[in-house]
């Protein structure tokens, strides 16, 4: 097995390649949108330009990124890119307690590196009108509805992440593929609810560049990004366990 | 069975091994015995090669064929 450092660099660079295409189609999409007048208070821009489509194109950024993520790296770190699903997978115990706090610290830095790196790649416009992407609770959705929603999503990529790579006996070669997918789905739904995070690293990079560099202030919505995709996650994991033991 | 190549050369050498991709018959002599590599995991777990390896064995014909590929 390749050393903990190189897992690190790996899951670094996998969080990376996530938030900077992922976060960043997001941004874009909201500086090309800036300026319109939507006709619905829940549309903040994106959804301007092609409806649902705009979802669809984002959560497809989201998951083109996850598949190369996986590809490229699933056979070093393997690739969780997300705090949820490492956190997830310790829980069932599929991976070792005591690289859980060096996982998550590479994400959370490869997200925060991808963050900064998309502004200064893009310039101030990709903080003050594409706020880096980050994700925040649409007009009318609650605190705990967006907690929920955060945590429906993480749970349905995380029982397709157990069904599809965990359990040994799927069919190999097709996860990355499935899984990138399956994040476009899922942001294509629930993106104008929550931004549809499903990740506390791709949620803390946009925040932490957005502090930095003078945008909005989003920290007090981070809870939901960290409760719903973890306590999701874990509801997964465990299901799956149960449902495919042999009794 | 009898090694093929042996035969070619007018010997009568019983066989010890089969070549995995040809078939022939080989002996002792003849054979060439490969260690392949077993690797577990990858996505969403690290690869991991294992200690043990499987063995792999190959006529001359085929091994130098193969090898071009390795
Ligand atoms: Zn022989
Ligand atoms: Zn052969």
């Amino acid at each position: 097995m390749p050393s903990l450092n190189k897992r690190f660099i790996a899951e670094l660079l996998g969080t990376f390649i996530l938030v900077f295409f992922g976060a960043g189609a997001a941004a874009i999409t909201l500086m090309i949108s800036a300026g319109g007048n939507p006709t619905t208070p829940f549309n903040i821009g994106i959804g301007l330009l092609g409806g649902l489509g705009d979802w669809l194109a984002i959560g497809l950024a989201f998951g083109l990124a996850i598949c190369a993520a996986i590809y490229a790296l699933g056979r070093i770190s393997g690739a969780h890119i997300n705090p949820a699903v490492t956190i997830a997978l310790w829980s069932v115990k599929k991976f070792p307690g005591k690289e859980v706090a060096p996982y998550i610290a590479a994400q959370i830095i490869g997200a925060s590196l991808a963050s900064l790196s998309f502004a200064a790649a893009v310039g101030m416009d990709a903080v003050t009108l594409g706020g880096l992407g980050a994700t925040a609770p649409f007009p009318g959705i609650g605190y705990g509805q967006a907690i929920l929603v955060e945590g429906i999503g993480t749970f349905l990529l995380m029982i397709t992440i157990m069904g599809v790579a965990v359990d040994r006996k799927a069919t190999p070669g097709f996860a990355g593929l499935v899984i990138g997918l399956t994040v476009a789905g899922i942001i294509t739904t629930l993106g104008n609810i929550t931004g549809s995070s499903l990740n506390p690293a791709r949620t803390f990079g946009p925040y932490l560049g957005d502090m930095l560099l003078g945008g909005s202030n989003l920290w007090a919505f981070y809870p939901i990004y960290l409760i719903g995709p973890i306590v999701g996650a874990i509801a997964a994991a465990f299901l799956y366990n149960y449902l495919s033991s042999e009794n | 069975m009898k090694c093929y190549i042996c035969a070619q050369e007018g010997k009568d050498t019983d066989a010890l091994a089969i070549c995995i991709v040809c078939g022939m018959g080989l002996c002792q002599d003849h054979l060439i015995r490969q260690e392949v590599d077993v690797w577990e995991g990858g996505y969403p777990f690290p690869a991991e090669k294992l200690e043990k390896t499987v063995p792999r064995i190959l006529c001359g014909f085929c091994y130098h064929s193969l090898k071009g590929r390795e």
